[in-house]
């Protein structure tokens, strides 16, 4: 037993009775914050090799998301472009007013169609009349030849597919003599569409993992330079969760900084983006809205790229830590 | 109480550390371990430690036999023991503090409880003035005392110390002993690998001689003298 007044036989009666769990826990948080704290001590010692690990990592997650913010605003510009082109539709001839009205309500009533232009035999002979070189040749006509015509305004958002079925049915009908769908372009335009959003997954995929690796060599190199800290808290009773936290920490510090510097570039893109698409948007009377990121995407990428600092962090400390131990 | 039961080491490539050896050391007792360099001291150690594992035999603490130790168990047995090095292995980042209570963090210890017993046992090994101090700014002799506090500021119930004098001055050294023989004195059973014979015979403690990796002499208090 230890002898009376002892310092440290005093201490170790106080010890054991502290050993509860809300004590280890608040260890526990104690050691977390403190890891939290160390890490980002141990990234500002050496800033340079820090800013470039975040740059390099901040870089490979802007790429996709720039392409992201492309691709989706050139969905918006097909969108805007298409509502342009609307479906004209060519009666038979003789038909008339009555008739002409009659069809422009059945048609108005379709879901795809967000609104129907009738347009007169005569309203289409003034149109050609105003064309150079054609006044002259309309002068010879007895009477007018051109049919009604009906212009069809697909809803925004109607797909190609969609746009194609309404230009069928209306074909179909017996009062319809021809139907114009401008519909090719645009499927067309939904193909490139759908194989940038691939091309956009496989390259963000790619460059998370090569976000991963630089973190994961980064902390890798930490690891190693440290290996005489962690052989001495190893020999101490360190576990390896314990030894591991401030690395894990690290990735997250990495993760998280790349995360913002990747989503102010973004931002910057589209800032830098704002004024010539603001033209292009006038020229097509407003119709065309480019939208920039979404906020949710913003809150969600350096948290995302965090955990993916996280990850990297803990594969290469548990390898390195098994090696070591 | 340490047993030893007809342990041996032998390395990758066939070098064999311990042959065969057994010997006990009571709860409470401080011994010495020594030999010549290469007589298997080290391994010794490392074998208490679970830094090494033994080829054949059994090693038990307290009746707990060291073989059953899985991997993953091995830090929670580190932290009942304490382990001073001749080179101190100290964090030099760090402050004296800061390395005394790094066994205290990684049990749990309370943040309280901890600075109590850190500053108990600098005050023990004659530091307390140094706590704020980074150790390299210390003498060899006080980050040796460093290391010491470090080993016993969890209640160890057993402490190993390799070399501990290596590098010391003989009248250092010798404080660096009385200090381990206080510890004995408190319940911890202490072992200490030397090779600094006069030390030893100073100390007049239980001998144990390796040569080779074998056991050729244990000797008592009473015989050393």
């Amino acid at each position: 037993m230890p002898p009376e007044g002892n310092p440290m036989a005093a201490s170790e009666a106080t010890l054991r009775n502290g050993h509860g769990r809300g004590r280890r826990l608040a260890s526990w948080r104690e050691h977390h914050g403190w890891s939290a704290a160390a890490s980002l001590r141990r990234l500002a010692s050496r800033p340079l090799g820090s800013l470039l690990t975040v740059a390099v990592m901040g870089l490979a997650l802007a790429l996709p998301l720039a392409f992201y913010l492309l691709l989706g605003n050139v969905q918006k510009l097909g969108d805007a472009l298409g509502q342009s082109e609307a479906v004209s539709v060519f009666m038979q001839p003789g038909q008339n007013a009555q008739q002409a009205q009659l069809l422009a309500r059945q048609l108005g009533e379709r879901p795809e169609v967000a609104k129907v232009t009738v347009k007169t035999p005569q309203q289409g002979m003034d149109e050609l009349a105003r064309m150079q070189g054609f006044s002259g040749a309309l002068l010879t006509l007895d009477d007018n030849p051109l049919p009604y015509v009906l212009q069809l305004q697909p809803r925004p958002g109607t797909s190609a597919g969609m746009i194609e079925q309404l230009a069928t049915d209306v074909r179909a009908m017996h009062s319809v003599d021809m139907v114009q769908d401008s519909g090719n372009w645009r499927r067309r335009l939904d193909a490139l569409l759908g194989v940038g959003n691939r091309a956009a997954l496989v390259l963000a995929s790619l460059l998370s993992l090569a976000a991963l690796l630089v973190v994961g060599n980064t902390v890798r190199m930490d690891i190693a330079g440290r290996s005489e800290e962690i052989g001495v808290l190893m020999l101490l009773g360190a576990s390896a969760a314990f030894v591991r936290r401030p690395y894990l920490y690290a990735g997250i510090w990495y993760g998280l900084f790349s995360g913002i510097l990747a989503t102010l570039l973004a931002v910057l893109i589209e800032l830098v983006l704002a004024e010539p698409v603001a033209r292009l948007s006038r020229a097509y009377d407003g119709r065309l809205q480019i939208n920039g990121l979404p906020p949710w995407l913003l809150l969600a990428v350096p948290l995302a790229a965090a955990v993916l600092g996280w990850l990297g962090a803990r594969l290469v400390s548990a390898w390195q830590l098994r090696k070591a131990a | 109480m340490i047993q030893f039961d007809q342990v041996s080491k032998r390395y990758e490539g066939g070098h064999e550390a311990l042959s065969q050896l057994s010997f006990e050391v009571p709860t409470g007792e401080m011994a010495f371990v020594t030999g010549h360099s290469g007589a298997g001291k080290s391994t010794l150690l490392k074998l208490l430690g679970l830094i090494e594992r033994p080829s054949h035999g059994v090693i038990a603490l307290d009746g707990r036999d060291l073989g059953k130790v899985r991997r993953g168990g091995i830090p929670k047995w580190r932290r009942q023991i304490g382990m001073v090095f001749q080179d101190h292995r100290l964090l030099m980042e760090r402050t004296v503090f800061a390395n005394v209570e790094l066994p205290l963090v990684i049990c749990g210890t309370a943040r309280a409880e901890r600075a109590r017993r850190v500053r108990a046992a600098l005050e023990k090994v004659g530091l307390l003035e140094c706590e704020r101090q980074l150790p390299a700014t210390l003498s060899t002799g006080e980050q040796q005392r460093v290391g010491i506090a470090r080993a016993i500021v969890a209640r160890p119930s057993l402490l190993i110390a390799d070399e501990p004098t290596g590098n010391l001055d003989p009248q250092l050294a010798l404080e660096i002993m009385g200090l381990f023989d206080e510890f004995k004195q408190i319940g911890t059973t202490v072992l200490i690998a030397s090779h600094d014979l006069p030390l030893i015979k100073r100390m007049k403690r239980r001998v144990i001689v390796l040569d080779h990796g074998r056991l050729v002499a244990d000797l008592s208090a009473q015989e050393v003298l």
